[in-house]
């Protein structure tokens, strides 16, 4: 027999589970990721280096910017240009904003009412206004920055290779730096309020992430390896889902807000430190629930981080000049951390600038064998002993933890 | 109360994203609506009746199709809410036909989790109201369920993005600095966004219905030294095989 989770909510996209039940045991389970394929490298295939981005964002609206600037990334890299530093600046700015609207949206609107028992934060609203009333306007700050950086709330044009469409104005810094000190002392709650939460779901045994605090030119991993995906991770096909699972030098591994502060504590702002340092011993036991907390911490870093970049950058003043870009036969990776983990955008181009090779790995996709397990390790753990109706309550909170965002686990190709 | 039910197809789930950034507005759509399925927002569902259903997303497999038909099959009011819903935006622009993409993609034609070439859902069933944008503009959709529940025909836009632009005294990039603008030929409601960063409109509202050149507009490109091929690929983009010449 088996129970079916029909479809998970509060989650982005469509996705289910099945669990297999055999002897009275759980034997078991299978992610299944239904959102249908949308083949974003066949459409990339053959298409002009300069209007691939604005593609690339419609991966997913969550993180469109996260998609825009890997696939910037990976294109500068392929023809060897190199912008200065206040252009990525500028891109950690709107990495930033994204990073604070999605996990405002996630931590308040999507996992908050789990915490208070509630089926959505509309309906948790009339008792806790206040909570979620912090959390709209954490993310309405965070889309604000988007809107800056990427030209708009959701699926932006302005992030291009060698720079951006519009530079922001001095007006618009400022904003940024004085709401962002504002709100801190909202995700310093948030910290607390996720803190309280009992850990479940599976041991992440192994973490990665990329080796800056919000993109790089390499991955790492937690037994000190620094290398390209490809060299570690490996994709496989299943039958019952459209997203492929990855394992890395074949082990189950995890990507996301826990590995990030494990791997790269070091690059958080002083108060972000300051609350790593105070829940590390909590985090290090590892529990893909912990995800959440880790969420909390860096909104508080993404907070401090977008009004220290805002000033500096207000210091020394905005340019505003692009690079040219020159097309050239070359190949480039870009690697970002979506705010669900590793993103990972990797093109071959001809020399006319056309994309000749593309290879997107998402997130959601590096930890799909993780969010299977950790369904597992739960299913197993309260088979029995919970009704379904709660059971499946259960299961459900564990994929949130994750933070899936399953349209974009789709496609995850070599061409 | 209304009851409302917002249903994602496959897409990139902005549209229903779209809806919670309307903030303070959707506290006003709540005093008129009812909240009766939502996935990304809610574990709530109770949709075998509802006044308005907005569904997002193309179809692009059998359970798609299936939501799609129960969607209209038990509500009043149907909206098809984005360009994957009104024109089939990126992935309906994928050519090739489904087997050969899933051998591509994943090495194998099977089909089990029948997956189907991505279209419209306005190729599926009739809609009452059809709202593109990718993504939409927000107080689009705000106007329309406030109308419904007021009982008041919504606008229908019907202008060029190009329109827009004037308002707001940008420079035409496609004449002045020959940037390829699809703007002419689409649909207006996004005020100039991409044009507002220097940048050619990408044509993400979908064809303007009725009066587009889009013949025209394809020989100022060519005039400009842009290949037919890369022409027909910008045309295609967000409308499939809609703008034709």
């Amino acid at each position: 027999m088996s129970i079916e989770i029909d479809a998970f909510t509060r989650v982005e996209g469509n996705g289910g589970a099945e669990i297999i039940i055999e002897d009275g045991e759980v034997k078991e389970v299978r992610v299944k990721i239904f959102e249908g394929p949308r083949f974003f490298e066949i459409l990339t295939l053959g298409r002009h280096y300069y209007d691939v981005p604005d593609l690339e964002a419609r991966i997913c609206a969550i993180c469109y910017l996260s998609h825009s600037v890997a696939s910037v990334l990976g294109i500068e890299r392929a023809f060897g240009v190199e912008v200065p530093k206040e252009i990525m600046l500028l891109r950690e700015l709107g990495l930033i904003g994204e990073f604070i609207e999605s996990h405002a949206l996630h931590l308040y609107l999507l996992v908050a009412p789990d915490l208070f028992g509630y089926a959505d934060a509309i309906r948790m609203a009339s008792k806790h206004g206040e909570v979620v009333n912090e959390g709209l306007t954490i993310k309405a700050f965070g889309n604000y920055i988007r809107e800056v950086i990427g030209g708009r709330e959701i699926h932006g044009i302005n992030v291009k290779p060698g720079g951006f469409g519009r530079y922001p104005s001095i007006e618009e810094l400022e904003k940024i730096e004085k709401n962002s000190e504002a709100l801190i002392k909202f995700a310093k709650r948030a910290v607390g309020i996720f803190a309280s939460q009992e850990p479940f779901g599976a041991k992440a045994e192994h973490y990665i992430a990329t080796n800056d605090y919000l993109y790089g030119n390499k991955l790492i991993a937690c037994d000190k390896e620094s290398f390209d995906y490809f060299e570690h991770i490996e994709e496989k096909s299943l039958p019952y889902s459209f997203a492929k699972q990855s394992r890395y030098k074949d082990k189950i591994f995890m990507v996301g807000s826990l590995p990030r502060v494990m791997l790269k504590a070091e690059k958080l702002t002083p108060l972000a430190k300051r609350l790593f340092e105070e829940y590390k011993e909590r985090l290090s036991k590892g529990y893909v629930s912990l995800n959440n907390l880790a969420q909390a911490i860096e909104l508080v870093y993404g907070l401090e981080r977008a009004s220290e970049i805002a000033k500096e950058l207000l210091d020394k003043g905005v340019e505003g000049e692009n690079i040219s870009v020159e097309p050239q036969e070359g190949e480039g990776i870009g690697y970002v951390e979506a705010p669900r983990g590793v993103l990972v955008h990797h093109y071959r181009i001809d020399e006319k600038g056309n994309i000749a090779y593309s290879n997107i790995i998402t997130p959601t996709a590096f930890n799909h064998a993780l969010m299977e397990l950790s369904l597992y390790e739960e299913a197993k753990r309260h088979y029995g002993t919970l009704d379904e109706k709660t059971l499946i309550q259960k299961l459900e909170e564990t994929v949130r933890a994750f933070d899936p965002c399953i349209s974009c686990s789709v496609h995850l190709v070599k061409l | 109360m209304l009851k409302l039910g917002v249903f994602e197809l496959t897409d990139c789930g902005g549209c229903a994203l779209n809806i919670l950034f309307l903030y303070e507005k959707l506290f006003d759509v709540l005093k008129f609506y009812e909240i009766k399925e939502f996935h990304m927002a809610s574990s709530f569902k109770e949709h075998d009746h509802l006044d308005v259903a907005i569904v997002t997303g193309t179809v692009s497999t059998q359970r798609d199709l299936a939501l799609l038909k129960h969607a209209r099959n038990h509500s009043k009011y149907l909206i098809a809410l984005g360009t994957c819903a009104t024109h089939g935006d990126v992935q309906g622009s994928v050519e090739g036909k489904i087997r050969e993409k899933l051998e591509k993609v994943y090495g194998t034609k099977a089909n089990p989790m029948k997956a189907l070439d991505s279209k419209p859902i306005v190729e599926y069933v009739a809609v009452d109201y059809a709202l593109p944008g990718c993504p939409y503009d927000k107080d689009e959709i705000y106007q329309v369920l406030m109308n419904i529940a007021k009982g008041v025909e919504p606008p229908k836009k019907d202008y060029p993005v190009c329109i827009e632009c004037k308002l707001n005294e940008y420079e035409c990039i496609l004449v002045k600095r020959e940037i390829p603008c699809l703007g002419p030929i689409t649909l207006g409601g996004c005020d100039a966004i991409c044009i507002k960063s220097g940048i050619g409109c990408i044509g993400c509202r979908g064809p303007l219905p009725k009066e587009a050149n889009p013949a025209g507009e394809f020989e100022i490109l060519k005039e400009l030294g842009y290949d037919e091929e890369y022409i027909r690929r910008k045309f295609k983009t967000f409308a499939r095989g809609e703008l034709r010449w």
